[in-house]
């Protein structure tokens, strides 16, 4: 802060009166400016600033005497901020604003309904979810509306799905999204077993053998890591229908027990199963999955692979066919075979080869 | 009663107001002696003198500030501005004053003009010609804008636009100046601004459109016909303000719409329907809106104006789809 | 150009008017009503009152008091010379810095503060009704000072329209294509560049390479004249001369009162980024309110007493002004709508309500 003091103004004077200011504090002044009038005995007086600046503070007001030598004007120092326009006022920003980096979008709702017909279906009670679209570009059209409202009044009650049907939708449904499914069949000639040939351990220990053959279908594969890994136990899962539904308890180090332990270790896993006392355990860490769905009936089918496993065998009801035997047509037993891999992992011939396997083994005089 | 032009019917609406009231004065390039060079001014100045019809100089921006200035003292100047292209240096005038003068001055001054300028393509003009930027214009308050189609609406509301105490921009649609032939009476009586014509009652699809358009909308409805269409014909008219409860009432009646402009898609007039419709209309659509408009392009020369300009075939096309859609 | 025979079509000449030097003292002998005491400190008068009035404007902005404002400061003459020219029923055309003008035709100062404090309201003028308001895109003014003009001739009504613009204005096409119209018709209307040789950041010399704006009137067909815009005397004269040309259906004239901007653009500008203050300093010595007061107390007609007199006039007059500018409350939001057209269209109602929070539609 500068101070410009009362100047001299000659004569031997020792105070003058202010007659008019000619300026604000705040204004900005250059020399010689007039910044007040004051009176002397003789005559009124314009005062010039002797520097040029912003004015901070005036010293008395109309009528005031000032003494010669006292404080008048105040200068402020440095320079007003450049105010970064020429009307109105630019606001400052408080502190830097950083912008979330984008979330990855939610899926886009796919109903493509218009207003009128969403107004249609509230009123019949009509869930959009359920309706077939048959309008252009997939939209749901009134027609459609009404189609479903007739449709949903002759079906039965909605039935949420709970425990294992539940768990199974979302399991399949994921595996779906994921795998790259192929299959490959083949049927093995087992006429030649002797009778009461325990079927199931024969898969077993034929997959098991397969496994051997070819271990890059006994393997769990890391999609998000691109990574897979061969595993030398094979713990088989075995696909197990029950009245709650499907459930998968795992038959442990199969390439290393007996017949005998293994047809023990299936049937109290059976019993677990049916009296609904598996611990949760026993359901996990399979490396590939037998799935017998012969045992109900079907010959061939296209089955899901459960990540992070690569293969699913699948075999399906025991028959008899006409087949060539020794170049004459022949009856003889067969039990058909599906082999399902996830293709992302597992090349055609790994998964050509381990059916090749599989049948020698169970083609293989018990 | 005579059969006129449309440019006939402007020439009569001028000299109807130019003989009842002394305030009103014609200004433009070409618009005295030669009567404009479409010859929407003929025989004005002969008639009443070079002071109240001005050949100005060539001086866009000077027609359409003299235009205010003149409103302000109480007269009534009809500028025109000789092609739409040209208007561009009117907008500081248009925008900056004649549409704010009423507001700025609290009612103390006030702008009753009109600019006239002829609107769109279709006559195989040169380059800068054949503009249709009605949008830009419809978009300042304070202003109307106002497009006939037909030589009746051209007297009608010419007449109530130059009566209007506030700021008209009236667009006539170039390709019909001659083309469209009407009985014109020579009443006096205008017709009604910010209100919309219906041509055509109908019950499946509303078709609203503007300026020359009109003419093959009403086209394209006729051929409608022979596809079990019944469309229903609005002519907006006056752009801005427009006729918001006529446009609802008939979407509501037909519960679909197409809207057919010469000008460019994007920022279009006929966005803002579609989005009236969309704001207070939506629950009585059964299809979507339509536009069918010029591309998003600078109009292109003449040899390709025609597949610029939408066509009866492609309003028919357009219809049809929204008829169908479910 | 070299002698080579060829003829001389047309020959031009600009004078330039003064009275009094910057001391105050004659250079010439004064106009008939500048003999009139009483006139000339009429002039005074108007030309403290609004310097103490612009200054005072400023400290309400400085306050947040009062938006963005455009000082004259230096430029007292050419507001108040020109306007004590007029007649009431003649037409003002003004920029944003002629508020010396606007007052002396009657616009009270609270409706000057009113305006710059952002409501149209200040532009419900109590000067003449037929007056234009503030013009803001330079140099607009003038084809509607033009066609203001017009209509005057029209009506064969012996008024003159007066259109105030500045040296930046100058460059526009607007004021050409005004003096051009102007000058074709013959138009009583009299063009003022009131030329303060800064249009914000930019001198003169960047504004044009003409030796004066006075010229740029040749070329439209008129007169152009420089005077002194610090010589309130010289101003006014000027004035008085081309109006009277005007009213007499003598046409257009262009006066370039040649002045200088001694404060800032507006009061969010800072001029010491672009011009230095030694020059600033210099223009000092030349300012129109010293000037004339030197000549009046060498006239034995000014004195400390009525200095101090006029000093306590001005403050009281201004002091209440503020208070009835500050006592003043916004219009309600809804009035937004009032003036848009001379009756609301009926699709503007329902925003008309949602402003007024009521049932409007």
């Amino acid at each position: 802060m500068r101070q410009f003091l009362l100047p001299d103004l000659g004569e031997g004077l020792e105070e003058a009166e202010i007659v008019t200011w000619h300026v604000n504090e705040g204004d900005r002044v250059v020399v010689d400016q007039p910044l007040v009038s004051v009176e002397t005995d003789k005559a009124v007086v314009e005062v010039p600033s002797p520097w040029s600046g912003r004015i901070a503070r005036l010293f008395g007001g109309k009528g005031d005497l000032i003494k010669v030598g006292a404080a008048l004007v105040e200068f402020a120092e440095g320079e007003q901020g450049d105010t970064g326009t020429v009307v109105g006022e630019l606001g400052q920003g408080e502190k830097t604003v950083r912008e979330a980096e984008a979330p990855t979008p939610a899926p886009a709702r796919t109903l493509q309904v218009l207003p009128a017909v969403r107004a249609l279906a509230r009123k019949l009670d009509v869930d959009l979810n359920l309706v077939q679209a048959t309008g252009p570009g997939g939209t749901i059209t009134r027609a459609d509306v009404e189609r479903a409202a007739k449709s949903l009044a002759e079906a039965g009650p909605a039935e949420p799905l709970r425990g294992m049907r539940r768990a199974m939708a979302q399991r399949m449904a994921a595996a779906h999204t994921e795998v790259v499914r192929t299959t490959v069949t083949d049927e093995a000639d087992i006429e030649d077993w002797r009778k009461g040939e325990d079927v199931t351990i024969r898969l077993v220990r034929a997959i098991a053998a397969a496994c051997q053959a070819e271990p890059a279908l006994n393997t769990w594969y890391n999609a998000e890591a691109g990574e897979r890994r061969l595993i030398k136990r094979i713990d088989i899962g075995i696909a197990v229908d029950t009245e709650g539904g499907l459930i998968v308890p795992v038959l442990r180090n199969v390439g290393e027990r007996d017949a005998r332990d293994l047809r023990a270790g299936l049937d109290r896993l059976r019993a677990d199963a049916a009296a609904r006392s598996i611990p949760p355990e026993e359901l996990r860490g399979a490396t590939i999955t037998l799935s017998n769905f012969g045992m109900i009936g079907g010959r061939f089918a296209n089955l899901i692979v459960v990540p992070p496993q690569v293969a699913i065998i699948g075999a399906g009801r025991i028959d008899q066919r006409v087949l060539v035997h020794n170049g004459q047509p022949a009856a003889r037993r067969v039990l058909p075979l599906s082999l399902t891999v996830d293709h992302r992992v597992v090349t055609g011939g790994e998964a050509a080869r381990f059916l090749v396997a599989l049948k020698a083994d169970l083609e293989r005089t018990s | 009663m005579p059969e006129l032009t449309l440019v006939e019917a402007i020439n009569l609406a001028l000299a109807r107001a130019m003989e009842e009231d002394a305030n009103v004065v014609v200004l433009g390039e070409d618009v005295g002696v030669n009567g404009g060079v479409f010859r929407a001014t003929v025989g004005l100045q002969q008639r009443f003198g070079a002071a109240r019809v001005i050949d100005t100089p060539l001086a866009e921006l000077l027609i359409s500030g003299l235009c205010v200035g003149m409103a302000a003292q109480g007269l009534k100047p009809v500028g025109e501005i000789q092609f739409m292209g040209f208007i561009y240096p009117c907008i500081d005038q248009l925008v900056n004053h004649a549409s704010r003068l009423r507001n700025r001055t609290q009612g103390r001054l006030s702008c009753p003009m009109v600019l006239r300028t002829p609107h769109g393509g279709g006559i195989r003009a040169p380059e800068h010609h054949s503009e249709s930027t009605e949008a830009m214009l419809a978009h300042i308050p304070g202003l109307r804008v106002v497009m006939p189609s037909s030589p009746e609406r051209a007297y009608g509301l010419l007449l109530a636009s130059i009566r209007d105490p506030d700021p008209v921009v009236f667009l006539e649609p170039t390709r019909i100046y001659r083309a469209a032939k009407g009985q014109v009476e020579d009443s006096g009586e205008a017709l009604p601004l910010d209100v919309a014509f219906v041509l055509r009652q109908g019950r499946d699809v509303t078709l609203i459109s503007w300026g020359a358009a009109v003419k093959e909308t009403l086209a394209a409805a006729a051929e409608l016909v022979g596809h079990g269409v019944d469309a229903e014909v609005i002519d907006l008219a006056t752009l801005k303000p427009y006729d918001e409860e006529t446009v609802l009432a008939s979407v509501t009646k037909t519960g679909r719409c197409v809207i057919v402009h010469e000008a460019a898609r994007t920022g279009g007039f006929g966005a803002e329907i579609a989005a009236l419709i969309a704001e207070r209309g939506l629950t009585s659509l059964l299809a979507p809106v339509a536009r069918v408009t010029g591309y998003d392009t600078v109009m292109p020369l003449p040899r390709l104006e025609q597949r610029y300009i939408p066509s009866v075939s492609r309003i028919v096309a357009a219809t049809r789809k929204v008829c169908e859609f479910a | 150009m070299a002698d080579d025979g060829l003829p001389v079509i047309a020959r031009f000449e600009v004078r330039r008017r003064s009275y009094l030097a910057p001391d105050g003292t004659l250079l010439r002998p004064l106009p008939d009503f500048a003999s009139d005491i009483p006139t000339l400190l009429a002039l005074y008068r108007g030309m403290v009152l609004t310097r103490a009035f612009d200054l005072k404007a400023v400290s309400l902005q400085r306050t947040g008091r009062l938006g963005t404002y455009a000082v004259s400061l230096g430029q007292e003459a050419v507001s108040v010379g020109v306007a004590s020219a007029m007649r009431a029923e003649d037409v003002l055309l003004p920029s944003y810095r002629d508020n010396g003008t606007l007052l002396w035709r009657g616009t009270k100062m609270e409706e000057i503060l009113l305006f710059w404090g952002g409501d149209e309201r200040g532009n419900l003028s109590s000067g003449p009704a037929h007056d234009f308001p503030y013009c803001i895109p330079v140099g607009s003014q003038a084809p509607q000072a033009a066609g203001v003009a017009y209509a005057f001739k029209l009506r064969k009504e012996p008024r003159v329209a007066v259109c105030l613009f500045g040296d930046g204005a100058t460059s526009k096409g607007d004021v050409w294509e005004a003096m051009n119209f102007a000058g074709v018709h013959k138009l009583p209307l009299l063009f003022v560049a009131n030329n303060n040789q800064w249009a914000i950041s930019v001198p003169l010399k960047l504004q044009t390479a003409s030796q004066t704006l006075a010229q740029k009137a040749i070329a439209a067909g008129f007169i152009g004249e420089q005077v002194d815009g610090n010589d309130v005397i010289a101003v006014r004269a000027a004035a008085e001369e081309a109006i009277a040309q005007a009213r007499a259906g003598g046409g257009p004239r262009l006066i370039e009162a040649l002045t200088y901007r001694l404060s800032d653009h507006t009061t969010a500008d800072d001029a010491a980024r672009y011009r230095p203050p030694e020059e600033v300093q210099a223009r000092w010595k030349e300012e129109p309110i010293a000037r004339l007061r030197a000549y009046l107390v060498s006239q034995k007609a000014w004195g400390k007493a009525q200095e101090e007199g006029l000093a306590t006039e001005c403050q009281k007059e201004i002091e209440a002004a503020i208070e009835r500018y500050l006592a003043s409350s916004p219009r309600a939001p809804e009035t937004m709508f009032d003036h848009l057209y001379a009756e609301l269209p009926r699709s503007y109602a329902s925003q008309r309500a949602e402003l007024s929070g009521g049932s409007d539609a």
